[in-house]
C-alpha cells in the first residue's frame, strides 16, 4: 500500500478480553493508541494508563466565572448604575445576591464542563479514519476494537500486529487515513 | 479472591463466607449488547404504529386547549383568568409549582441516584430527564403568560432598555427567572450529553440500512462520537460532574420556588421548612409521573427485560419515602403552627384543615400521606394496573397541594373583611387541562425519534460489561 | 496460605487487649472529663454548668445518632461498599445506653430545680422585659406541651426507641456472623424500614425540647432538619475517623479496606456538608428577608447586644458557622485527592467534629443571659465546662466503643454484600 496508513485495528468480542488486552500494550510502552467501545467500560482507564480526566478543572473555572460573575452583576445593576431601593432592604447584601449567583455558577459550570469536554475529546469531528473501518457500526452496538496509530515511536506493522494478535486482538487490520 | 495474592492476608478475610442473598439483575433473561441495541433501536426504527398516530392526535388535540386559552388571553387580558382580590396569585402559580416539580424527579433520577451509584436508575433515566425538559416547557407557560404583555417578557432578563431601570434581585419572582432559565437549559445539556453515544449508535445504523438522510441528521448531532476510550474518560467525568452540578440545581430550583412564597409574611407561607419541604414533594409528584409514564410504556413496547420488577419496587419505595417526608412535613408546619402561638398562623392551619377549602386540603392529605403508604406491601408493589393508579393519586394529590398552599392562605388572611373565595375561570381551566396535551405531544415525539434507554449505560450494567468476571481482580 | 493466617490471627491477639488497654484510658478520660465538670459547679454556678453539660450530651447524642441513620440508612438501600465499615458503627451504638444515663444528671437538675436550664419550666421565672414564665401568654398557649412532664416523658421516649433500634441491629448483625442466615438481613431492614421514621422523629422532637425550647418563644419548622444535618455529619465524621483509626493500627491491611472506600465516606461527608449549608442558610436567610420581630429576634440575640453594639456570637456566626462549618470543609473537599488521602480526610473530618460543637453552642449557649439579658460572650468560663463535658461524655462513649469492639469480628464477615464490599470499585 503506497498511501501511509493510519494505524492497526484490532477486534475483541468481549469487554474483558479487550481489558487484557489493554494492559498488554499499555505495558508494551506504546502512547498512541485508543480503545473503541460501545459502553463505558469500568476500569479501562487503569488499564489503559490514562490519567485523571482535566475536565473537573475547566468545570470548576466556569463555576468562579458564573459566581462572581452574578455578585457583580446584581452589584452592579442595582446598587451602583441605577441604585434601586425596594422593600427597606440593603442596596447590595450577598444575601438577596446568593440566589442569582448560585444559579449563574451552575449555568457557567454546566457550559464549561460539556465544552470542555467536547475541546479535550477533540469533538465534533465528523470525519476519522476508524469511522471508515468496515466493522465499526458493531462498535456502536457490541464489539470492541483496539487502535495504534501509525504515528506511534514504537509502531512497527510487523510486531505491532504480533502483539494484538497475542493479545487476543482478531481480523487486525490497516486503517487508511 | 483478590486477598489471596497477598502475602499479609489478615486472617478474617480467610473467614469471609457471605451469606446467600443474591442482588436483583438489571437487565433480566442476561440479555446481550446486541439484543439491547436492537430492542432500543428497533422502536425507534420500525414502522410508526397505529397507536402512537392516534395518542398523537389526541395530544394534540388536548394541545390545542392551551393555545386556545393563550390566544384569548392575549387578545383580551389577564383578567380572563379567575384571580380576583383577596386571591391575586391561583392556578398559574399552582400549575407553574405542578410542572416544574414534576420535572424534578427527571434530574433527581439522572443526577442524585447517577452520584449515589444507583444503577437501576439506567433504565428510566432517558425518559425521566427528556420528562424533566418537556414538564419545564409547560411550567414556563404560566408565569410568562401571566406577565399580561407576553412580548414584554424579555424585560425578565438584565438587558439593557430604554426605561434605563434594572432587574429587582431582591425578589424572588426574579430569582425564579434565573433558577428556572438554568434549569431548563442545563437539563437539556445533561439530556443531550446523555445521548451522544446512543446518537452514534443510530448514525451508524441507519448508515448501514442505507437511510443516509436520517444517518446524517443523528451523526450531525452525534459530533463524531466513535466510542474511544480516551473520550470516554473524558465524558463519565463530564456526566459525573453534570450529575454533580444538577443535584444542587434540582434543590435550588424548587428551593427558589419555595421562596416565591416563603420570603413573604403571610401565615401558611412564611416558614423556614418551605425549601427542603417543597423539593421532598417535587421528588415525590415527580416519580408519580415517571410511574404513570414508564408503566404503559414498558406494557406496550414489551420493555419487561429492562424495567424490572425491581425498578418498580425501588420507584415505589422513593415514592413511599419521599411521600412520608412530605408527611413529616405537614406535621412540623401544623405542630409549629400552634406551637408558635401566633394567631394568625394557627388560624390558617385550621382554615386549611376545616375551612371552605377543606375538601382541597383532605383529598392532598389522602393522595400524598396515605396513597403511598400501600406501597409497603409487596404485592401492591407487583400490581402493575395498581400502582399505575396510585401514582395518578400521588400526581392529582401533589397539584392539590400547591393549590391548598397557595389559594388557602390568600383567601383567608389577616383581615376577615377582606377574605374570598376563588375559582377558576373556563380559559384557566382550558389553559391547564391543554397543557397535558403539550406534554403528551413532546413526550410522544420522544418516544419515536430518539432512545427511550440510553444503550451504552445499559450494557454497562449487565455482568457482561464487567472487565473482571472473576479473574485478574484487583 | 494457613501459615498466613495462623501467623496473622497470632499477631492480632495483642492487638485485641490493646484494646482493652485503651478502652481503660478512655474510661479514665471520660470520668476525669465529668469530674471535673462537677467541679465547675462549684466554681462557676450550676446554671452554667448546667448549660455548658446540655451542649457536651447534645454534641454526642447528635453523633450517636447519626452513626445510627447511617446504619439503617445502610440497610435500607441494601447498600454495599459500608459493610466493610458498618461494624464499627453498630460498636458505637453500643454508647446510647451511656448517653441515656448521663442525661439523668439534667433530668434530675430539671425536677430538682426547674427553669435552671429551660426557663419555661420554672412558672415563676422572670423573663427579660418583665413579668413571669407564667404569666407570658405565649407559655401559656404551649403549656401543653411545655411541662416538665412532657419533657421527662419525651426524653425517655428518645432514649428508649435508640436504644431498642440500636440492640437490634447490632443483635441482628452480630447474629448473622456466626450462622450465615440471610434472614437477619431481612430482619435489618424491617428494623430500618421502622426505625427511620421514628429516628426522624424523636431526633426532631430532642432539638425541640433540648435545644430550641431553651428561647420558647421562637420557633422554626427547619429545626428538626437542621438537628438531622449535623447528626449526619458527626455521624460520618466519626465514622471516617474510625476507619483511620483501624488503617493505623494496621487492622485494614491486606485487602480489607481500599481507597474507594475512603471516597464514598468522605464524598456523603462532602455531600451533608453541602446539605447543612442549604438548611442552615434556607432557615437563616427567610428569617432575614421576612424581617419578623418574633423570629428575628432569636438571630439578633447571636449578632448584637441590647444597646445595638455586637457581639461575640456576630463573629461566631460569620467565622465559625459559615466559614468554619462550610466553606472551609467545602473547598477542602471538593479535591478528590484531599477525599482520598487517610491523613488529609482524618483532619477534615477532625474540624468537622469541632465546628459542629460551635454550633451546638452557638444554638444553646446564648440561653445564657447577663442581667442586661445579653447573652453571655462565647469566649468565657463556660467554654470550658463545655469542653470537660465533650471529653467526659466522648471518654465514656469511647470506652462503650472500645469495650464493644473485641466482641466481635471485625467486618461482618457473613453479610451477603461483603464481597462486593471488599472489592469495591468506583
Amino acid at each position: 500500500m503506497a498511501a501511509p496508513s493510519y494505524g492497526l485495528i484490532a477486534t475483541f468480542d468481549t469487554a474483558p478480553g479487550l481489558y487484557r488486552a489493554a494492559q498488554q500494550v499499555r505495558d508494551a510502552g506504546y502512547r498512541n493508541w485508543d480503545c473503541i467501545t460501545p459502553l463505558p467500560v469500568h476500569g479501562l482507564d487503569k488499564a489503559m494508563g490514562l490519567k485523571r480526566s482535566i475536565v473537573p478543572r475547566i468545570s470548576l473555572a466556569g463555576g468562579i466565572t458564573g459566581f462572581v460573575t452574578g455578585m457583580t452583576m446584581v452589584w452592579w445593576t442595582d446598587a451602583f448604575d441605577y441604585p434601586l431601593l425596594v422593600g427597606g432592604k440593603p442596596m447590595f447584601s450577598p444575601m438577596f445576591a446568593f440566589p442569582v449567583s448560585y444559579e449563574l455558577t451552575i449555568l457557567f459550570t454546566a457550559f464549561a464542563t460539556i465544552i470542555g469536554m467536547f475541546v479535550v475529546n477533540g469533538l465534533p469531528m465528523h470525519y476519522h479514519p476508524v469511522l471508515k473501518h468496515d466493522h465499526i457500526r458493531r462498535g456502536m452496538d457490541d464489539t470492541f476494537f483496539i487502535v495504534i496509530e501509525a504515528r506511534d515511536p514504537r509502531f512497527n506493522l510487523a510486531n505491532t500486529s504480533a502483539l494484538l494478535a497475542q493479545a487476543g486482538g482478531k481480523d487486525i487490520k490497516e486503517l487508511e487515513t | 479472591m483478590a486477598h489471596a495474592e497477598h502475602a499479609a492476608a489478615p486472617a478474617i478475610l480467610q473467614e469471609v463466607n457471605p451469606a446467600v442473598l443474591p442482588r436483583a439483575v438489571l437487565v433480566a433473561n442476561n440479555r446481550s449488547f446486541s439484543w439491547i441495541t436492537e430492542k432500543i433501536c428497533g422502536i425507534i426504527e420500525g414502522k410508526t404504529p397505529a397507536w402512537w398516530w392516534i395518542f398523537f392526535g389526541v395530544a394534540v388535540f388536548v394541545a390545542s386547549f392551551t393555545v386556545a386559552g393563550i390566544t384569548y388571553l392575549i387578545a383580551t387580558g389577564v383578567g380572563v383568568w379567575g384571580h380576583a382580590n383577596p386571591v391575586n396569585w391561583a392556578w398559574d402559580i399552582v400549575n407553574f409549582v405542578f410542572w416544574i416539580g414534576i420535572g424534578h424527579a427527571g434530574t433527581l433520577i439522572s443526577a442524585i441516584l447517577c452520584l449515589l451509584r444507583q444503577k437501576w436508575r439506567t433504565s428510566i433515566n432517558r425518559s425521566a430527564e427528556a420528562m424533566t425538559i418537556f414538564a419545564v416547557v409547560c411550567a414556563a407557560i404560566f408565569p410568562v403568560f401571566h406577565v399580561g404583555r407576553v412580548w414584554y417578557a424579555w424585560y425578565l432578563f438584565p438587558i439593557p432598555n430604554s426605561n434605563v431601570i434594572w432587574q429587582n434581585f431582591r425578589s424572588p419572582l426574579e430569582w425564579d427567572v434565573f433558577a428556572v432559565s438554568t434549569y431548563g437549559t442545563v437539563s437539556v445539556l445533561f439530556w443531550y450529553v446523555g445521548l451522544l453515544p446512543d446518537l452514534a449508535t443510530l448514525r451508524d445504523r441507519f448508515y448501514a440500512a442505507g437511510d443516509k438522510f436520517r444517518s446524517f441528521l443523528y451523526g450531525l448531532f452525534a459530533m463524531g462520537w466513535r466510542g474511544s476510550n480516551r473520550h470516554w474518560s473524558n465524558y463519565e467525568m463530564a456526566y459525573m460532574i453534570l450529575a454533580g452540578i444538577s443535584t444542587p440545581l434540582v434543590l435550588s430550583v424548587h428551593t427558589i420556588v419555595s421562596f416565591d412564597f416563603a420570603v413573604s409574611l403571610l401565615p401558611g407561607w412564611h416558614t423556614t421548612i418551605f425549601p427542603p419541604y417543597f423539593v421532598a414533594g417535587a421528588i415525590f409528584s415527580g416519580f408519580g409521573m415517571v410511574l404513570t409514564l414508564m408503566l404503559p410504556l414498558r406494557a406496550v413496547y414489551h420493555l419487561e427485560d429492562l424495567i424490572t420488577q425491581y425498578h418498580i419496587d425501588c420507584m415505589c419505595k422513593i415514592t413511599l419515602a419521599t411521600g412520608t417526608i412530605v408527611g413529616y412535613a405537614y406535621a412540623m408546619e401544623f405542630f409549629i403552627a400552634w406551637y408558635s402561638a401566633n394567631p394568625y398562623e394557627g388560624f390558617t392551619f385550621i382554615n386549611r384543615a376545616f375551612g371552605p377549602y377543606a375538601w382541597a386540603y383532605w383529598i392532598m392529605i389522602t393522595c400524598n400521606v396515605l396513597t403511598p403508604q400501600f406501597f409497603w406491601s409487596r404485592r401492591v408493589r407487583q400490581n402493575t394496573t395498581l400502582v399505575w393508579v396510585l401514582s395518578i393519586f400521588v400526581n392529582v394529590g401533589m397539584w392539590f397541594e400547591r393549590f391548598v398552599i397557595i389559594v388557602t392562605s390568600l383567601a383567608r388572611d389577616f383581615l376577615p373583611s377582606s377574605w374570598g373565595y376563588y375559582s377558576p375561570s373556563i380559559v384557566e381551566i382550558f389553559t391547564f387541562f391543554g397543557t397535558f396535551g403539550v406534554f403528551s405531544t413532546l413526550f410522544l415525539l420522544f418516544i419515536r425519534f430518539l432512545p427511550i434507554m440510553p444503550m451504552a449505560e445499559l450494557k454497562a450494567v449487565t455482568p457482561q460489561a464487567d472487565v473482571h468476571g472473576g479473574s485478574d481482580h484487583h | 496460605m494457613s501459615t498466613t493466617a495462623a501467623t496473622a490471627s497470632a499477631a492480632a491477639l495483642p492487638v485485641e487487649s490493646s484494646t482493652a488497654t485503651l478502652a481503660g484510658k478512655a474510661l479514665t478520660i471520660g470520668l476525669v472529663g465529668l469530674a471535673l465538670t462537677a467541679i465547675g459547679l462549684f466554681v462557676s454556678g450550676a446554671q452554667i454548668v448546667a448549660t455548658s453539660y446540655l451542649v457536651g450530651i447534645t454534641y454526642w447524642v447528635a453523633i450517636a445518632i447519626g452513626l445510627l441513620l447511617l446504619v439503617l440508612i445502610h440497610h435500607i438501600t441494601d447498600a454495599s461498599w459500608s459493610v466493610v465499615i458498618r461494624r464499627q458503627w453498630e460498636h458505637a451504638l453500643s454508647a446510647f445506653t451511656w448517653l441515656a444515663v448521663l442525661f439523668l444528671p439534667l433530668l434530675i437538675l430539671a425536677w430538682m430545680k426547674p427553669g435552671l436550664i429551660w426557663p419555661w419550666m420554672d412558672l415563676g421565672h422572670e423573663i427579660h422585659g418583665g413579668g413571669t414564665v407564667g404569666a407570658d401568654v405565649l407559655y401559656q398557649k404551649k403549656s401543653g406541651f411545655l411541662s416538665l412532664k412532657m419533657f421527662t416523658g419525651a426524653t425517655l421516649i428518645f432514649f428508649g426507641t435508640w436504644i431498642w433500634l440500636s440492640a437490634r441491629l447490632r443483635q441482628a448483625s452480630f447474629a448473622q456472623d456466626a450462622d450465615g442466615d440471610a434472614k437477619w438481613t431481612h430482619k435489618n431492614r424491617v428494623t430500618s424500614a421502622l426505625g427511620i421514621p421514628l429516628t426522624a422523629l424523636t431526633l426532631s422532637f430532642a432539638a425541640i425540647y433540648w435545644v430550641k425550647s431553651l428561647e420558647y418563644h421562637w420557633f422554626s419548622t427547619m429545626y428538626g432538619v437542621w438537628f438531622f444535618t449535623n447528626c449526619m455529619r458527626g455521624g460520618l465524621s466519626v465514622g471516617i475517623i474510625m476507619m483511620m483509626w483501624l488503617l493505623n493500627r494496621g487492622d485494614y491491611k491486606g485487602g480489607v479496606y481500599n481507597a474507594n472506600h475512603l471516597h464514598c465516606i468522605s464524598t456523603l461527608a462532602f455531600a451533608f456538608t453541602v446539605f447543612w449549608a442549604y438548611i442552615t442558610f434556607s432557615q437563616y436567610f427567610l428569617i432575614w428577608n421576612a424581617n419578623v420581630p418574633e423570629e428575628t429576634f432569636w438571630y439578633n440575640l447571636r449578632e448584637v447586644n441590647a444597646d445595638g453594639t455586637p457581639n461575640q456570637w456576630k463573629y461566631v456566626g460569620i467565622i465559625a458557622i459559615l466559614f468554619g462549618h462550610f466553606f472551609v470543609p467545602f473547598l477542602l473537599m471538593l479535591s478528590y485527592r484531599f477525599k482520598t488521602t487517610p491523613h488529609i480526610i482524618r483532619r477534615i473530618a477532625l474540624w468537622i467534629l469541632a465546628v459542629i460543637l460551635v454550633d451546638l453552642c452557638y444554638n444553646i449557649l446564648p440561653a445564657l443571659k447577663d442581667a442586661h439579658g445579653d447573652p453571655q460572650p462565647f469566649f468565657s468560663i463556660t467554654l470550658v465546662w463545655v469542653l470537660t463535658s465533650v471529653i467526659g461524655i466522648g471518654g465514656v462513649c469511647a470506652w462503650s466503643y472500645l469495650k464493644s469492639f473485641p466482641t466481635t469480628k471485625l467486618i461482618p464477615i457473613r453479610d451477603p454484600r461483603v464481597v462486593e464490599s471488599l472489592t469495591h470499585h468506583e
